[in-house]
């Protein structure tokens, strides 16, 4: 890990997926509706954190469902004068509506060299993203269904936390956390994908509407980390057997309907189901798990992603050198004890009404 | 484990195989000048009829649009009486005086495909209004379009529906094009399911090129209707593989669009493909749905292309209903 260096412009990206959070979850559970309206808001309050924090350029990616749109249209706007949002530019992409448009934006977005990105989406659009680009840190935003991986919190203060490391005002080793991560090998079908919090297995032959509501639809759970206040199928992990985001292992929990013991667990919102738990154990690091099922579907964060037959053997790693992400809480704990935020005069409400926004520092 | 029998694989396929059979022949036979009027033709979407009709039996109405052909053989009407009735003969299902777009059998529960785009969701509403007071499990579906997803009809029923709890379900098939005009310049707040919020009911979207993924999701909002719980609205993401119209020249979308889906997502492709892995259904099986499906289409352009058209007589015939 290490601070980013000084660079001309100060870039970052932004990618908010649009399909995020209107599953079949809303008919099958409590789920609420992350609008794209909601999600346009997010990235504008995200646009005014970055002004704020010296960040010069945004790069996002376009969208068919008016993400975009509502940010190029706010960006001509009295507000965007106002908090100095950083320069916009919309990558030149085609879209084909699908996970592959989140991974070419992502792919751009390392391309062209930010020091950040910002995602606003569930567990499986920080998993898309983080297969993409490599060691630049993500800034997590749930806008998903049952989300794990990024902690539910409001854009302002995550766009501060991120706006400040990118901006080289926060050292990497205080910014930054460390994640683990799950490989999943289908080696027959050349299969090689990542999971953030948990892979389950499921004895349901079709990947379907993807979601997976029913005890009775898990065998197997392999989490990363899973903590005891998650929603979703780590959360079981994570009420009979817990590990922390920051432990060198990871927590696989057996489940059959049959089990003497079952455990009560919400596996979607407002969605609570008594699993029987059958057995418990560590992951260990390095150490692929083969699923005991001969044939069913892999869940990978939630969401039933791989149909796996008896010839395909599939596996299950847990591994500790997972993507980076920035730690709101920390960052800005930082910031607050550096003063980071200070502006000169009472007058000033804003840095860039200063005439050098890093002239704070 | 599949929650659908063999046999229902089975007869999910044969609906989605003639689906595409019959299109894709009506699209050769069209531009022999043969047909009256229009068709909009159903190919590429149907895991969406195949998928939502697979939870429905006679009882339970739907109502269409003009682009029906796939939710009628879906729902059950007869291909040849289909055929005809686009041949405009006096063997099609209306008489031959309906065409492409008004063909209905109200003994399917299929309450007719429709020329008014939107114009099909009062009807179902309608229908699920008849259910509900008869009080039976029936159900009612509306089919309609992102185009249709704009016009104020389906606003209005699917007010009424929530305000009356309607056992009815809305289906907007979001190919991405009402006529020539992309769903992003003319739909507003963006998805269409998140219109739902806005009548308190749910709304989710699903791959429309997935048959399980509607099937899945058409199960849970019907589930729900039929236990008394209120209307939901489904949005199914899919393409149609041609024109808006039969001769429509599509400068609105890139040529390579149509080709990354039948290559990528095809329905019918991903369900072969995956039924025959895990091993549920066998290709021969599959090849033999095929050339029964052929032969049907065959036959039912043969006689259709035979039969007679309606007489003079006929024209004041079934205009209005007739009170004992």
């Amino acid at each position: 890990m290490s601070t980013p260096a000084p660079q001309a412009a100060l870039r970052v990206g932004i990618i908010a997926n649009p399909a995020s959070g209107r599953d079949l979850r809303r008919l099958t559970a409590n789920a609420g509706l992350h609008s794209s309206t909601d999600k346009a808001a997010v990235v504008q309050r995200l646009l005014g954190a970055f002004g704020a924090t010296g960040i010069d350029e945004v790069l996002m990616p376009p969208d068919m469902t008016g993400i975009a749109a509502a940010v190029l249209k706010a960006s001509a706007g009295r507000h965007a004068r106002d908090s100095h949002w950083p320069r916009l530019e919309f990558l030149d992409m085609p879209l084909r509506q699908s996970v592959e448009d989140t991974r070419l934006a992502a792919r751009l977005l390392a391309q062209r060299g930010v020091s950040l990105v910002a995602v606003l989406g569930g567990d499986g659009t920080h998993k898309a993203v983080a297969a993409e680009v490599g060691e630049i840190p993500l800034l997590c935003l749930s806008t998903g269904t049952n989300n794990a991986f990024p902690e539910l919190r409001e854009a302002t203060g995550a766009g501060l936390a991120g706006g400040l490391y990118a901006s080289g005002r926060i050292p990497a080793d205080i910014a930054l956390r460390r994640n683990k991560r799950l490989r999943v090998r289908l080696p027959s079908r050349g299969i090689d994908e990542i999971a953030l919090v948990e892979v389950a297995v499921s004895p349901l032959t079709f990947t379907g509407a993807r979601a997976i509501s029913r005890a009775e639809d898990i065998a197997e759970i392999h989490a990363a980390f899973a903590e005891p206040h998650a929603i979703g199928l780590s959360s079981l992990c994570g009420l009979w057997n817990p590990v922390s985001r920051r432990s060198p292992r990871g927590s696989w929990l057996r489940l059959s309907v049959e089990a003497d013991q079952a455990l009560l667990a919400p596996l979607a919102p407002g969605l609570l189901q008594a699993c029987g738990i059958v057995a418990c154990g560590s992951l260990e690091p390095g150490v692929p798990r083969r699923p005991l099922l001969a044939a069913g579907t892999l869940a990978l964060d939630g969401e039933r992603e791989i149909e796996f037959a008896a010839s395909d053997h599939p596996s299950i790693t847990l591994e500790l050198d997972g993507p980076l992400s920035i730690d709101v809480e920390a960052a800005l704990a930082w910031a607050a004890h550096q003063r980071l935020l200070a502006v000169a005069g009472t007058t000033v409400n804003h840095p860039g009404e200063q005439e050098d926004v890093h002239a704070i520092d | 484990m599949s929650t659908l029998s063999t046999e229902r694989l089975l007869h999910a396929w044969r609906v989605m195989r003639t689906i595409r059979a019959f299109e894709e022949r009506l699209h050769v036979e069209f531009a022999t000048g043969e047909i009256p009027g229009f068709v909009h033709l159903y190919a590429g979407e149907e895991a969406s009829a195949a998928g939502v009709m697979a939870h429905l039996d006679d009882e339970d109405c739907i109502a269409s649009t003009h682009r029906g052909h796939g939710h009628c053989i879906a729902k059950g009407v007869d291909v040849y009486g289909m055929m005809a009735e686009i041949y405009g003969k006096k063997t099609g299902v209306c008489q031959g005086k309906g065409g492409s777009m008004h063909i209905a059998d109200l003994s399917k529960g299929m309450l007719g495909a429709n020329g008014i785009v939107g114009a099909g969701a009062p009807l179902a509403a309608g229908a699920a209004l008849a259910a509900r007071l008869k009080g039976n499990r029936a159900v009612a579906v509306a089919f309609f379009g992102d185009g249709g997803s704009n016009e104020g009809a389906v606003f209005e029923a699917m007010n009424l529906a929530s305000v009356w709890n309607l056992p009815c379900i809305f289906v907007a098939e979001n190919n991405g094009y009402a006529e020539a005009t992309a769903a992003n310049w003319s739909v507003a707040c963006d998805h269409i399911a998140d219109r739902a919020a806005g009548f308190g009911m749910p709304g989710v979207t699903v791959d429309g090129f997935d048959f399980f993924a509607v099937h899945e999701a058409a199960a849970a909002a019907i589930e729900r209707a039929r236990a008394g719980e209120g209307p939901s609205l489904i949005e199914v993401k899919l393409t149609r593989y041609y024109g808006h119209f039969e001769g429509d020249a599509q400068t609105y979308r890139h040529p390579d669009e149509v080709k990354h889906y039948r290559e990528t997502r095809d329905c019918l492709m991903q369900f072969r493909e995956r039924t025959v892995r895990a091993g549920l259904l066998q290709a021969a099986e599959l090849d033999a749905i095929d050339a029964e499906v052929e032969a049907t289409i065959e036959d039912a352009v043969r006689r259709a292309k035979a039969d007679p058209k309606p007489s003079p007589a006929d024209l004041l015939s079934d205009v209005y209903v007739a009170y004992p």
